[in-house]
């Protein structure tokens, strides 16, 4: 896909200034999200469940050679074929070799975040292959020609207004038509799709070493369909998807359904085990699984930031994010955003391209405080920090920053002694401070509440 | 390239503290009595739920719920003493489809499902009714699928209520892509 991420601070501008209705739809996307996960992990005991599913993922991953060994011999025996793949060119190799050994002409897909870092769409269509994105979010932004916003919800950026109009230029669905009326003008184009494809392609939730179990999550039914009707299944998994048991599965599934959408567990659960069996009246007669690296190695041998590859992609830290929820995820310029898209950024693309993603940040803490896998997103946020400004690659008022609010903090008198002069100081006077003024240009002159943004938050809600 | 990818993993690793396995899943829900938690949860979410003290009694209420059909999708799996008197259809032609759960869990309001009676039945139709024994009905998922552990077919699939979406305008809708009604049948 085409990175913009280093063009972070113009992008974010651009949205706040020309698009105020994106930040409307995001806040409103992302407080419900919040609240559906506040809920609901209020409803078990969710300090518990997260312990548990962070070393379930910790001891995956730092068994990783073995797990993923072992996961690639029951794959193998349960009639998968397993590809390797280190780079996208290597992964749209994969696909154009299968893709051609089964005369496909037409791609259904599931929702796959690793498949938009890869660029899989443009790498079909460019063998002349139709892709047709099947959940409804994701047809949504593929008609807009544009990338998800969000790792759960990816048209939450759109409005219902936006979408009334985009399905009645392309549907002919009455302008004012209700969600279920649109809803129904895609399910009968999405249904022809799912029946006439040639080869459907996902991502994966999680790999059980133990068993070959690729597991999926969803709530319409389309991943199910998309690996299920057509007679070829391509599954991209990225290698930090490994878990070691069966027995691991049950748990995992319900955390990250509560943590992204707030459900006991998504709607459809699909955990597969291969092509259709002898007997069996349908299903694929090929399943593929590619396992990606992609950067992952590089991460894993990082010993500040590796355990960003504990992340289940439930959304749950953007949601709660006070940058992100300004902007959306486009800001981000790259495929993941907020918090965990801002530790993941410098790590994958490097810090010329990703190195102003972390500075994205208020360092509030809220993302680490929700994170079902406990990955400490602040601190990986303030690592990256430290290191794009040690090579020299921050803007300079940002390094200064940086290099005062850390010797600050490290003495809190000093630093409640700043965040209380700062708050004295006339705006006149703080509208000239360098690192306040591109932040004020899209915020306007706001009054400083008494109690710090830290101190309310760790009040609690209202 | 796989050698490689392993190989730079163990290089990652050398140096890595291994964290131990947490062992069992300290979540499961027990919620009273389990067809009673399983019926709340799946009518929360929107899905309807029919129990039956007998196949007689079952029998009774298909002949009813069937007539508002006209063709059927049954997967090879439902048992012959549960078939409709409706002509059978193709799945992606079929007003219903009906299934047999091999378990359900009562903490998630999930139905346990199972390739080998064929999948399309289960997706296609806009009504999927769906009959459960009673002793099949768990109080966790972590019991349902260790139950299933052993015969693991090439597809397990979870049915936790319709298909539903909130991608537009944040307005949840039933009936996307898989059935927007289904019905459980709970025969003791």
């Amino acid at each position: 896909m085409d990175v913009h991420s280093r063009d972070y601070a113009a992008r974010a501008r651009a949205i706040l200034r020309d698009e105020p209705h994106v930040r409307e739809a995001v806040i409103g996307a992302t407080v419900a999200f919040d609240q559906h996960r506040e809920r609901a992990y209020g409803e078990v005991d969710s300090d518990a469940w997260r312990a548990w599913a962070s070393d379930v993922k910790s001891h995956a991953l730092t068994n990783l050679a073995d797990y993923l060994e072992e996961a690639e011999s029951r794959l193998t025996e349960n009639g998968v074929v397993v590809h390797w793949a280190e780079t996208a060119a290597d992964v749209h190799s994969v696909l154009e070799a299968v893709a051609a050994d089964h005369g496909v002409r037409k791609v259904v897909k599931g929702k796959s975040m690793l498949s938009e870092e890869l660029g899989v769409n443009d790498a079909l269509e460019r063998q002349g292959i139709e892709v047709v994105e099947t959940d409804l979010g994701e047809y949504v932004i593929q008609l807009f020609g544009e990338p998800p916003s969000h790792i759960v919800g990816p048209a939450i950026h759109r409005s219902l207004e936006d979408i009334q109009e985009l399905f009645h230029r392309v549907h002919g669905t009455p302008p004012h038509a209700t969600p279920e009326d649109l809803a129904a003008a895609a399910r009968v184009a999405l249904r022809e799709a799912f029946l006439t494809a040639d080869m459907g392609i996902t991502g994966g939730n999680f790999l059980v070493a133990e068993t070959g179990t690729l597991a999926l999550i969803e709530n319409e039914g389309n991943i199910r369909l998309a690996t299920s009707a057509p007679k070829v299944h391509v599954a991209l998994v990225g290698i930090e998807k490994v878990i070691a048991r069966w027995s691991d599965l049950a748990g995992m599934l319900q955390l990250t359904s509560r943590a992204a959408t707030g459900q006991a567990v998504g709607t459809f659960v699909s955990m597969i085990h291969g092509p259709r069996r002898d007997g069996e009246p349908d299903g694929p007669e090929a399943v593929h699984v590619i396992l990606v690296d992609n950067g992952r190695t590089g991460m894993l041998a990082d010993e500040a930031t590796w355990e960003a590859l504990k992340c289940v992609r439930c959304g749950a830290c953007l949601n709660v994010c006070p940058v992100y929820r300004q902007t959306g995820g486009h800001a981000y310029g790259w495929v993941y955003s907020g918090p965990i898209g801002a530790v993941l950024a410098p790590a994958l693309l490097g810090l010329d391209e990703g190195g102003a993603l972390p500075f994205a940040s208020t360092l509030c803490g809220a993302c680490t405080e929700v994170c079902p896998v406990r990955i400490p997103l602040h601190d990986m946020l303030l690592t990256w920090r430290r290191r794009t400004v040690e090579a020299g690659k921050a803007p300079a008022t940002e390094g200064l920053l940086l290099s005062a609010y850390a010797a600050a903090a490290k003495r809190p008198a000093l630093f409640r002694l700043g965040a209380a002069g700062l708050q004295l100081l006339p705006m006149a006077v703080t509208r000239r401070l360098p690192f306040l003024k591109s932040w004020l240009a899209v915020h306007g002159d706001l009054p400083w509440s008494k109690p710090s943004f830290l101190r309310r938050w760790k009040a609690g809600p209202k | 390239m796989r050698d490689r990818i392993l190989a730079r993993v163990r290089s990652a690793l050398a140096d890595r503290e291994v964290v131990a396995h947490p062992g069992a899943f300290p979540g499961p829900l027990h919620a009273g009595p389990v067809i009673e938690a399983f019926t709340d949860r799946f009518r929360a979410v929107g899905g309807e739920v029919e129990r039956f003290a007998g196949m007689d009694e079952a029998l009774d209420w298909l002949e009813g719920f069937a007539s508002a059909f006209a063709g059927v999708a049954a997967g090879a799996d439902v048992p012959a003493e549960l078939a409709t008197k409706l002509p059978t259809v193709p799945a992606r032609d079929a007003p219903l489809g009906v299934s047999m759960a091999r378990y359900a869990a009562a903490d998630t309001g999930s139905l346990v499902l199972d390739s080998k009676g064929g999948r399309l039945p289960q997706l296609l139709p806009p009504t999927h009714l769906v009959w459960v024994r009673a002793d099949a009905v768990m109080a966790t998922l972590d019991e349902a699928l260790e139950a299933g552990r052993g015969d693991l077919p090439a597809v397990l699939a979870l049915h936790s209520g319709p298909s539903r979406s909130a991608d537009i305008g944040r307005v949840i809708v039933t009936g996307v892509h898989g059935p927007g009604r289904v019905v459980v049948g709970i025969v003791d």
